[in-house]
């Protein structure tokens, strides 16, 4: 790769502010597993690194029942799995961080880096985004709060300006009696990267009906997106066979997957189909319990 | 581009380098240090043959800088020998099940089954072969590789050293 | 053999210990004083015109040595056996991949810097991209005058359309195979550099030191005994280090022309591009069978992909047109194969050479006729089985065949008949599939002497050392064969130090690891010089303790009277008592064994080719998901017959990773191009297959004991890749009634057949 300055910030603000001051050529770097591939192929080649993993207060886990999940920025994927709280109160995010990319990468990438990074093929933006998750961000001395509805805009791109810096990620408390789950497709189990994810939030209403729902897609399209029609035509009906068939067939056509050497658009449409039923299958079986 | 100095602690010896700040963990280990241990296999941090632990934890050293690696714990495949010369249990266990055959990714293999060893407890089939996924063996079929962390697995405290 | 012999002991690797300490020195930890960086700039095109190279920038670089380009290499072109290939490309570029300019510089990121201010004009050609199209007239030529014909090979044996006029049913069906890359965990890589007499050292994790000696030697234009070629550890092979990489010969250029060492260590993209990955095949099966089973015809047209440029594709051609007939009891054949040039990359030698691709066929296609003659597949292999004492239709001789117990053993194990019969029903389906293979040990094809030499070179201790080039790759030939040392001679293993770095200067000529040779041939000269030195050291114990030889014995390094271990000598004491006297001399031993075999013949292939022939059944068992097309493989058994098992954890070792790549060959593997160009030419797009991703691999070994084998043992690396694939494909059709009949079977695939067979609820 070629040579970079390397700057040590010991606050988010004057982190930000030395974003600003190299402009476009620097790049915030974390656990560094994504950005230093880029480099190393010189796809990116930035002139500043500002390394966030030296500035205090943002690994830290927070879980209560009044603010939901707090979970700073440079949090190791390994440290959401392992983290009591979540188990307990999010074992949905648990359970997706421990199988995102593999354990050496678990050990080094950050949920933060990961969701700035914007790879499609990846797992936690449709497992927060099905939660109503947000993020908070520090442009200088100001600070911001992003749905995650707004915060991917494209491949690889996301909201945040140059020089703004993810300071952590917030899941708000779950409705009571709702159950979320995320499950994930590869196209073979030698494959890191999902194909397909999806992410679902369900309350029931009695045994089998849907109070209220959110399904987010991952991994199949160009940015994670929440399938509104699917959420509209499942509230409140009964979630029958036929009544998720149906569901699911108005995820199929809610989306524009691409083609590509991994699968072409149909195939990703067949295993979309198939995912979201199996979610909504699965959080059916877990809230009935 | 101006080197820095930095300390490195590899094997609970303490490196003084000068290093570019591109200077990849891996190459900092290899090049500048002599530790040829770890291997190279790939560009895409994907074969794990760079695996190292960073304070007892699997970590791929081609996917870190070596800026990122100061005031930590760096346990590389050289450390595991025991004062006397002899074996690690772990690297015992992999020669007497057959664990490896051209031995290439063995060293990030071990690296990573210490790590499994040391922080979980006892291991299932399934938890092992999860635990390997981010190290690839195209010689073995990894089925002796399981096989000698399961053994030391069920051997309790003989692994951990 | 003596008691408490190590032969069929699983001893482990007498390399182990420095691969565990991670102080085995495989070539890219080489350092040299003065040593420079290479690096290789190569074509995006699958087929361009070479218009004009503007290195000017990127020789003034500091740091930079050289920029070498087509303009500077040797008139002459190289190559494994037809030689057709230039060190860099010159006038055109015949593959998306081909090596175009290189450079030379202090360090690794100087030597990127330089090529990325390279300016190369190209202007595209049409390009031919497939095999068939390829030989259509008037397609464009990859190199000129050939029609894009690397090689054809017609085949008859007996009256085909006799055979099928006899047949109860008749199928015909196309198969399609893919580019399966070796992806060795060490990147190929090389370091050579000029002594000053001139002569030329190259180390390298080469499976030939003497095929790299003659290679370079040529391709720079040198007498061979001016290279010297050190082959280091091996970080893997699988037939892909063999010569064929463009890696040494331009390495060794390089270090040539600028006097200092050069370091050459292909980035994973490289070798993709340059490790002449399996060769793609189509495959159009016609056979014949009778009700009761017997096969009685097969018309095969085979059209092999041989890349741009001619490495082993041509001698890979003929194994997929005839080596799975000898198989079974095959009489009436009739094969063309035609072996086509494209603008892709070059194709070579990848484990099983060319048998997997036939395999995949023609288990696919058994498994079609005995569905329609309503007879259980392995019941259908069963009936056709070579077996020992016969001749094949190609004149090979089974010595020792266990073919037939490798079936029932693999299907007992598998669980055949209750998994067949099971009902199947939901979206997750089970079933099981079969698959049969053979693989020569040995082969007398590249040349009338397929052999090996050795030497055995005792010290003044009674240690010995084993001096061996045919090399490590991995698969534990340096244990076995120190086995082999060990037992005759009747010394502890500890006390046999084999080569381990083998070196054209001091250890014999060798053709060196691959077609599952080494077991066979460098065992049995192993025996032979061992036996000459235990010849040697009775006769001069038999002076010192004053009996006859035939009254000694030797036991853990220590010549004794037999029922009188008192009276007895030390091998070391033996060794010295042999030079210390008049005319004495260190006891040092040669011997070569060269296989009682023929070429075949030229025109009709005919000929025993091989002093042994090794036999695989694979059974495997998948579990389809109907909804998305997954394929999950839940176990699978491989049941293979290897002679004798010298050393079962290393033959075991052996099995395990040929089936796993038999597996990724199946359903993870392959080169995915457009237009020519890699598309996925890194290990993140390119899914080899993890630990969590594969079942345990259950290994039976049937010993079948081989008359020419060292203690009976054949070859036993490559037969278990070859039966994977088809019994994969068996499988999913038995758990889901759809075949697939191209390599890689996808999800995508299946779900498509799924959906066009409509059945499935």
């Amino acid at each position: 790769m070629r040579n970079f300055e390397f700057l040590e910030p010991r606050t988010v603000p004057e982190a930000s502010r030395m974003l600003a001051d190299h402009g476009e050529t620097a790049r915030p770097l974390a656990g560094g597993t994504a950005l230093l591939l880029l480099m190393r192929q010189r796809i990116a080649s930035p002139s500043h690194l500002v390394y966030l993993d030296g500035v205090p207060g943002l690994n830290s886990i927070h879980v209560d029942d009044r603010n939901g999940a707090r979970i700073g920025a440079l949090t190791r994927h390994s440290e959401i799995e392992a983290h009591p709280g979540l188990r307990a109160k999010y074992p949905v995010i648990a359970e997706m961080a421990r199988r995102v990319a593999n354990p050496q990468i678990r050990n080094m990438a950050t949920i933060g880096g990961n969701l700035c990074y914007g790879d499609p093929a990846s797992d936690p933006p449709a497992c927060f985004l099905a939660l109503g998750g947000e993020v908070k961000a520090v442009r200088g001395s100001q600070e911001r709060v992003i749905r995650l509805e707004e915060f991917f805009t494209d491949y690889y791109e996301t909201a945040l300006a140059p020089d703004e810096i993810l300071t952590e990620v917030r899941i708000p408390p779950l409705p009571k009696g709702s159950v979320g789950v995320y499950t994930r497709f590869t196209t073979t189990q030698a494959e890191h990267r999902p194909l397909v994810g999806v992410g679902v939030l369900l309350t029931l209403e009695g045994r089998d009906s849907c109070r209220e729902i959110r399904v987010a897609l991952g991994a199949a399209t160009p940015i994670p997106v929440r399938l509104g029609k699917v959420e509209e035509f499942l509230r409140g009906k009964r979630l029958s066979a036929e009544v998720l068939a149906q569901a699911s067939e108005i995820a199929a056509t809610e989306i524009r997957p691409p083609s590509d050497f991994r699968g072409s658009a149909e195939y990703r449409k067949d295993v979309v189909r198939v995912l979201v039923r199996r979610a909504v299958e699965r959080a059916l079986a877990w809230a009935a319990h | 581009m101006a080197k820095r100095q930095i300390g490195l602690r590899v094997n609970g010896e303490e490196h003084e380098l000068l290093v570019e700040p591109r200077r990849l963990l891996l190459d900092a280990l290899r090049d500048d240090l002599g530790l040829t241990g770890t291997k190279r296999g790939c560009e895409e941090g994907v074969c794990g043959c760079c695996t190292v632990l960073v304070d007892g934890r699997n970590v791929k050293s081609c996917l870190m800088l070596a800026l990122q690696a100061r005031e930590r714990e760096i346990t590389t495949i050289e450390g595991l020998k025991q004062p006397d010369g002899s074996l690690h249990p772990i690297q015992e266990a992999f020669v007497q099940h057959g664990a490896l055959q051209c031995g290439y990714c063995t060293p990030g293999f071990i690296m990573t089954a210490k790590a499994l060893l040391d922080h979980r407890p006892p291991l299932t089939e399934e938890e092992v072969r999860e635990g390997l996924s981010g190290n690839i063996c195209r010689c073995t079929g990894y089925v002796n590789i399981v096989e000698a962390i399961l053994a030391l697995s069920r051997g309790g405290a003989a692994a951990k050293r | 053999m003596a008691s408490g012999s190590i032969i069929g002991q699983p001893v482990p690797q007498v390399t182990a210990r420095e691969k565990v300490l991670g102080e085995a020195r495989y070539v890219a930890d080489i350092s040299l004083p003065q040593m420079l960086h290479a690096r290789v700039l190569r074509s995006p095109h699958a087929h361009a015109r070479i218009v004009k190279i503007d290195a000017e920038r990127a020789r003034a670089l500091r740091g930079v040595k050289i920029v070498a380009t087509g303009a500077d290499v040797p008139a002459h072109p190289w190559g494994p056996i037809v030689k057709e290939h230039r060190i860099l490309a010159v006038e055109k570029a015949r593959f998306a991949g081909e090596e175009v300019a290189a450079v030379v510089a202090v360090d690794e990121e100087t030597a990127l810097d330089a090529l990325e201010l390279c300016r190369v004009e190209y202007e595209e050609l049409p390009a031919v991209l497939d095999p068939e199209e390829a030989l259509r007239p008037g397609a464009p030529e990859v190199h000129a005058g050939t029609g894009n014909l690397a090689r054809e090979i017609r085949i008859e044996r007996g009256d085909v359309e006799a055979g099928l006029r006899e047949a109860d049913v008749v199928h015909e069906e196309t198969y399609q195979t893919s580019h399966q890359y070796q992806a060795y965990m060490e990147p190929m890589g090389t370091v050579a550099a000029v002594d000053a007499s001139g002569r030329l050292t190259v180390w390298a994790p080469t499976q030939s030191i003497y095929f790299t000696r003659e290679l370079v030697a040529h391709a720079i234009g040198i007498p061979a005994s001016q290279v010297r070629v050190i082959q280091t550890y091996v970080g893997g092979g699988f037939g892909g280090k063999l010569t064929e990489d463009a890696n040494s010969p331009l390495c060794a250029w390089l270090a040539w022309r600028c006097g200092r060492p050069v370091r050459l260590i292909n980035t994973r993209l490289d070798d993709f591009q340059a490790a002449r990955v399996r060769m793609p095949a189509r495959i159009r099966l016609r056979m014949g069978v009778k009700k009761n089973g017997e096969i009685v015809a097969k018309d095969a047209v085979i059209f092999g992909d041989n890349g741009a440029y001619s490495g082993l594709a041509t001698e890979i051609i003929l194994v997929t047109a005839f080596r799975l007939d000898s198989l079974y009891r095959l009489k009436n054949i009739r094969t063309l194969a035609r072996l086509a040039y494209t603008n892709k990359i070059p194709t070579g030698a990848f484990r099983g050479f060319g048998t997997p691709q036939a395999a995949f066929a023609l288990d696919c296609h058994l498994d079609s006729l005995a569905e329609m003659i309503g007879m259980d597949p392995v019941e259908l292999r069963r009936r056709n089985a070579i077996r020992q004492g016969e001749t094949s239709v190609h004149g090979w001789h089974m010595g020792s065949c266990g073919l037939t117990e490798c079936i029932d053993k693999a299907a007992g194990a598998i669980g055949w008949k209750e998994k067949r019969a099971a009902r199947r029903s939901g979206a997750v389906r089970r079933g099981v599939g079969i698959g049969c293979g053979l693989h020569v040990t040995a082969n007398r094809q590249l040349a009338d002497w397929d052999g090996s030499t050795v030497a055995i070179k005792f010290n003044e201790d009674g240690r010995v050392n084993l001096i061996c080039g045919e090399g490590e790759i991995g698969q534990g030939a340096t244990t076995v064969l120190s086995q082999i040392a060990a037992t005759e001679l009747g010394v502890p293993l500890e006390h046999v130090i084999v080569t381990k770095t083998p070196d054209t200067d001091s250890t014999p000529f060798c053709f060196g690891a691959f077609a599952s040779r080494v077991t066979m041939l460098a065992g049995n000269a192993v025996i032979k010089a061992a036996q000459a030195a235990r010849a040697q050291l009775l006769a001069i114990a038999s002076e010192k303790l004053e009996v006859a030889p035939e009254d000694l014995t030797i036991e853990d390094g220590v010549i004794h009277v037999v029922g009188a271990p008192h009276r007895k000598l030390t091998v070391g004491e033996a060794c010295v008592a042999n030079i210390f006297r008049r005319n004495g001399e260190g006891i040092f031993t040669r011997a070569t064994y060269d296989a009682p075999t023929v070429m075949a013949d030229k025109q009709t292939f005919y000929g025993n080719v091989a002093p042994a022939y090794s036999f695989a059944a694979q059974a495997v068992e998948v579990e389809v998901d109907t909804e998305t097309g997954q394929v999950r493989v839940v176990d699978v058994v491989a049941a293979d017959d290897v002679g004798k098992a010298l050393n079962p954890l290393a033959v075991d070792g052996q099995i395990h990773g040929a089936v796993i790549q038999g597996l990724g060959y199946a359903l993870f593997e392959g080169l995915a191009m457009e237009g020519g160009r890699l598309l996925n030419g890194n290990l993140a797009d390119y899914t080899l297959p993890t630990a969590e991703a594969i079942p345990r691999v259950r290994t039976i070994l049937v010993e079948s004991n081989d008359p020419n084998g060292p203690y009976g043992a054949k070859g036993a690396s490559e037969t278990p890749i070859v039966p994977t694939a088809g019994a994969v494909s068996n499988a999913i059709y038995n758990a889901v009634g759809v075949r697939i009949t191209s390599l890689p079977i996808t999800p995508e695939k299946v779900l498509r057949a799924l959906k066009a067979k409509g059945a499935v609820a």
